[in-house]
């Protein structure tokens, strides 16, 4: 029987270990105590890193012993000391899934099946709106006061975070919310994903309360769990007659079981062996990414489209 | 009340003139920066056909 560890219990956490009998086979489930990273349990196929705080340090001991990782950290700078782990998982034969939550994880599946319909595909926009647990809202909080990543025309860009406002239509029954700039992942792992795509952005719901105390500490304790969440993944390109086309995908579900569905999505494909060794992003093309996205499914998250034209003039004005 | 008395009843509200002229500078300032943040950027428009319905996955 395989052995699955699961590290951390907050909302996704919990919620990963409640969920992962309805894709997993029969396991064996080792709880591992965040603060107490040191005693590695031997044996562990899978790790699934769902705690707060720092994944890097944690994934390069669990790799050590040669234990397969899913990280769901969204944080830019551990997703950038994760990716470091490359030779480190590659060494130990094992895969490293960085970016396994809503987004990062979500996004980067969503955009792989959309640019996969078209003869290429040349922008990724992601949008986000909610949160899970208190670590997630600490995390947004952060984003919104840092430096946002994006790439446009082929060149890394910084711009200051809660820039750059821009409606954006989530599926129902979120609907419309204003979204800025803020320090997030996904461009960079889109990035690494997608090479061909010229213009990568990511930004994130927020109100004028938000972006006004995003460069102060947190004014008042983040909510036990957020409300439902959401994503939109907007890709454009061509097809193969040479016409410009625009896809839209996305999810309205609470955010702890979006990212936990995607986390045990992508621990079901390292059980199996289907993942390579070494690090490994949503949305890369080694990947089988419907498979995943149908065990996402699986898990309780129902995937969106959008069927309609957006509008010519939002396409022309934020290009 | 004396002329004293009413020198200084004058004083008071030469005062409160102030804090009013104050007070309506302030708010006329906070609506001309809470126009100017409303303006500022494209907004969107909404889509203006067609809606979300449920994902089919790709036959593999």
């Amino acid at each position: 029987m395989s052995r699955i560890a699961v590290v951390g219990r907050g909302v996704v956490g919990d919620r990963i270990v409640r969920r992962l009998p309805t894709v997993v086979p029969p396991f064996e489930l080792v709880t591992v105590d965040p603060r107490r990273i040191g005693d590695v349990p031997p044996g562990v196929d899978v790790v699934v890193l769902a705690q707060g705080g720092a994944h890097a340090p944690v994934a390069a001991e669990f790799l050590d012993v040669g234990t397969a990782v899913v990280s769901v950290s969204d944080d830019l700078d551990d997703v950038r000391a994760l990716l470091d782990l490359d030779d480190l998982a590659r060494a130990s034969g094992v895969p490293l899934v960085v970016g396994a939550g809503m987004s990062p994880g979500l996004t980067g599946l969503l955009a792989r099946m959309l640019a996969d319909q078209l003869a290429s595909c040349d922008e990724i926009h992601v949008a986000i709106h909610g949160t899970a647990g208190p670590a997630c809202a600490r995390n947004q909080h952060d984003a919104l006061g840092g430096r946002a990543v994006g790439f446009v025309d082929g060149t890394w860009i910084q711009r200051r975070a809660g820039s750059g406002r821009e409606l954006t239509y989530f599926p129902e029954p979120v609907g419309p919310y204003d979204c800025y700039r803020a320090e997030l992942t996904p461009p960079i792992l889109l990035h690494d994903a997608f090479p061909e795509a010229s213009r990568l952005s990511a930004r994130i719901s927020a109100n004028r309360r938000d972006r006004l105390t995003a460069r102060l500490p947190m004014l008042t304790p983040p909510h036990r769990e957020g409300g439902i969440g959401a994503v939109r993944v907007e890709v454009r390109g061509n097809d193969a007659a040479g016409g410009r086309r625009t896809l839209i995908a996305g999810v309205a579900e609470l955010v702890g079981t979006s990212t936990a569905a995607t986390a045990i999505a992508f621990a079901a494909h390292a059980l199996d062996g289907r993942l390579p060794a070494g690090v490994c992003r949503a949305g890369d093309a080694s990947l089988d990414t419907v498979a995943l996205l149908r065990d996402i499914g699986q898990a309780g998250v129902r995937l969106q489209e959008f069927t309609g034209v957006p509008s010519e003039q939002r396409i022309s004005a934020n290009p | 009340l004396g002329l004293q008395g009413r020198f200084r009843r004058r004083e008071y509200s030469a005062i409160e003139m102030k804090f009013l002229r104050r007070a309506i500078f302030a708010i006329f300032m906070m609506v001309i920066t809470a126009t100017v943040y409303r303006l500022r950027g494209t907004g969107g428009t909404p889509p203006q056909h067609g809606g979300w319905r449920p994902l089919e996955l790709p036959e593999r």
